[in-house]
């Protein structure tokens, strides 16, 4: 039988090494990772880097409707995508910046229970959505009726998570303003529900640039993280 | 030893009774494995066409949230992995392993059903899950968190009796390259499907190591799962039909530890360019590469193991798609490797090419060398042949035209989709115009998907009217030639 062992330990020790380095040594050293401090002399910022993780309850809704599908959550670098050039795609809004958006570290999902980085970009990157994020209301707008915006959109109606009701007294200022085919019928009005808060105050909460301690170069490229 | 002809007569009558008697102490469990996975199969090509019109039109359906792409998208193709591709993967083991080993599937049958059963109610609970709204979006683990121990304890009751009957059987100077591709998928599935899911369900904030271990697992179940058993069915069906051995047993040796050491680095390039240490992408991307030897080196034995038995392939259904099976298994290869390493990987990262890769490996190279067993084994195990050479031919046809649109699509598309990203001329562009450059793609996915679809229920239908014994009472093999027969297969033997 001493080749039926020699079979078995090859195939043991030949997914065994991957293993090990791959997943098991990796985990242990990431469990280990701690928020950096800043260092107010070289990086000209004070606080941590990351300094706050995502919203968790936005979160929840995001991997339950399955946007991960459609939307990556991750700059490459760009000496291999243009990914950084994309207008809007960090934190500065105007015209093409002087240097790209930096790409992603370890840290910048720090405290995440699962980073969705995405399978397919059939819609924009979302990693710094929440610089370009325009307010409340539109956001709100975009995931009750995609095509009021964009004639074309791909992106499905996420109706359930708002409620049509009847409007009574004043309108609410938590109501949608929405117009042409995408409105309520008279006398009704869109709220959103808690979920729906949520997802947006995930959306705002992501904010994947801030610049990493130490190094000099995206201090230079990234303002200080400003309040937003 | 001479043997006198009446002695060769008794040894092969027994040797006939010891096979029927292997048949039927597997007949039940492996059964209920192809019928209940034929059934997903259809489920998910439907979920299919489904899916890839939501991608065009978003509204089609309604708003309904449940029918929403997010959630539309996991459920077909974890039907299509848990519900398909290992079920039936199973049923093949199975067979295959006491047939290879010679040995009859002693008592514990009935757990072998309660196994199968909790299997598919995990499946069900776990695709309702989904469009219910318990998705993690975590890739082929999108199943809620409490179906995870409930699939591994049914893998591992079919898994342990075939590592039974694999050490029973086990003989030094023998060499059954069939059986080890069968055991180590036994054995690699658990151990990858244990890790992820502690990992992703149990450790708390892995952040983006998650997302990189999710790929590792993906990219495990393919090439230490699906690939292995595919492999495995083909190097016992293609020697069979043929009546020849194996060409080359050191290209199968080869073959095999090429791809026991190579696979289980692999699958982190998915995330390239990303958060993670950049020594986990590239050593992805590497081997991702080099996996190309090993699928070379089997592809090139299945292929001088064919060579010269090809009018074969023409006739016997079980060759046909067998050979079909390990023909896109180097095309399999080929796709992965661009997918994998740098200089033409970002332009296909984050695209549909994915998608096709992910399709090839499960519907086209897998599935098509599962066919083929399956055409083999189940007459041998309802006692009656294949209804309908027609039924077949049409199964084949649909499926590999069907297959063929889907890959070639979805690679063009992502060879549109990354040359958008990366087009410089569209830096300040918003997303409209990817958008809209993707949706004839997905027309023809779904239309694509609608042709798998057709040839699906018919399979099925064919299957469940064998499973009930309704088959053909004949003594010969259901065969696809005939004499004024000009499928393209025909002229060409």
């Amino acid at each position: 039988m001493s080749n039926f062992r020699t079979f078995i330990l090859g195939l043991v020790a030949s997914f065994g090494l991957p293993w090990l380095c791959l997943i098991v040594i990796p985990v242990l050293k990431y469990q280990a990772l701690q928020p950096v401090a800043y260092d107010k002399d070289t990086d000209g910022v004070e606080g941590y880097y990351p300094p706050a993780p995502v919203h968790g309850q936005g979160q929840i809704v995001y991997l339950r409707e399955g946007c991960s599908q459609c939307h990556t959550q991750m700059i490459r670098p760009s000496q291999i995508a243009l990914d950084g050039w994309h207008k809007g795609w960090g934190q500065d809004q105007e015209a093409r910046p002087a240097a790209p958006v930096r790409s992603n570290t370890l840290y910048d999902y720090l405290g995440e229970h699962y980073a969705p980085l995405g399978i397919v970009r059939s819609g924009p990157d979302l990693a710094n959505y929440g610089w370009r994020a325009p307010e409340r209301g539109i956001i709100h707008q975009k995931l009750f009726a995609p095509r009021s915006q964009h004639d074309w959109s791909n992106m499905p109606a996420f109706k359930s998570l708002y409620i049509v009701r009847k409007a009574q007294g004043p309108v609410s200022d938590k109501a949608l303003k929405l117009t042409g085919k995408a409105a309520p019928e008279a006398g009704y009005e869109v709220v959103p529900t808690a979920e729906a808060e949520a997802l947006v105050d995930y959306l705002l909460s992501l904010k994947k640039d801030y610049p990493v301690p130490g190094v000099s170069a995206a201090v230079a490229a990234a303002p200080a993280p400003a309040k937003k | 030893m001479q043997t006198t002809p009446s002695s060769a007569d008794l040894d092969l009558q027994a040797d006939n009774l010891r096979r029927a008697a292997i048949d039927k102490s597997v007949k039940g469990p492996v059964l209920f494995l192809f019928l209940n996975g034929a059934f997903w199969l259809m489920a998910s090509t439907i979920l299919g066409v489904l899916a890839a019109i939501k991608l065009v039109s978003p509204s089609f359906l309604g708003d309904c949230q449940f029918l929403q792409f997010g959630r539309l998208q996991p459920t077909h193709i974890n039907a299509l992995v848990y519900g398909w591709g290992i079920q039936a993967g199973l049923g093949v083991m199975l067979w295959i392993m006491a047939r290879r080993s010679g040995q009859e599937l002693k008592g514990g049958k009935s757990l072998l059903y309660v196994a199968g059963v909790f299997w598919n109610i995990a499946v069900t609970l776990g695709l309702l899950g989904i469009l219910l709204g318990g998705s993690t979006s975590m890739q082929w683990l999108e199943m809620p968190r409490f179906v995870w121990p409930i699939l591994l304890g049914s893998f591992l009751v079919f898994a342990w009796p075939m590592a039974v009957m694999f050490g029973k059987a086990f003989r030094p100077e023998g060499f059954m390259v069939s059986t080890w591709y069968i055991l180590g998928a036994c054995f690699w599935f658990p151990w990858i499907f244990l890790t992820a899911n502690v990992c992703l369900h149990c450790i708390p904030s892995l952040g983006a190591l998650a997302a990189g271990i999710n790929a590792w697992y993906v990219h495990g179940v393919i090439f230490l799962f699906f690939t292995p058993v595919a492999i495995g069915s083909a190097y016992y069906f293609i020697p069979k039909i043929t009546g020849r051995p194996i060409a080359s047993a050191e290209l199968a040796k080869l073959g095999f530890w090429g791809l026991a050491v190579l696979a289980g680095w692999t699958g982190m390039q998915t995330y390239m360019g990303g958060p993670l240490p950049s020594w986990m992408p590239s050593i992805g991307a590497l081997t991702g590469t080099l996996l190309l030897i090993p699928v070379g080196v089997v592809g090139l034995n299945h292929h001088l193991t064919t060579l010269g038995s090809h009018s074969l392939v023409a006739t016997s259904p079980t060759l046909r798609f067998t050979f079909l099976g390990s023909l896109l298994l180097p095309i399999t290869g080929v796709i992965f490797a661009l997918l994998s390493n740098y200089s033409t990987g970002v332009n296909l990262q984050f695209t549909h090419a994915g998608y096709g890769f992910q399709i090839i490996a499960i519907y086209g190279f897998f599935s098509m060398c599962v066919f083929g067993a399956i055409y083999y084994i189940v007459p041998r195990l309802a006692g009656c042949e294949w209804l309908s050479v027609r039924l077949i031919r049409n199964h084949f046809w649909f499926s590999t035209y069907g297959i063929g649109a889907i890959v070639v699509t979805s690679l063009v598309a992502g060879l549109q989709q990354g040359g958008d990203l990366n087009n410089p001329e569209m830096w300040d562009q918003d997303f409209m115009q990817l958008a809209l450059n993707s949706r004839p793609y997905m027309v023809a996915r779904a239309i694509s998907w609608a042709l798998i679809t057709w040839s699906n229920v018919w399979f099925l239908i064919h299957l469940m009217l064998m499973v009930a014994g309704l088959g053909r009472r004949s003594s010969a093999p259901t065969l696809l030639h005939s004499a004024h027969d000009d499928t393209p297969h025909a002229a060409h033997a």
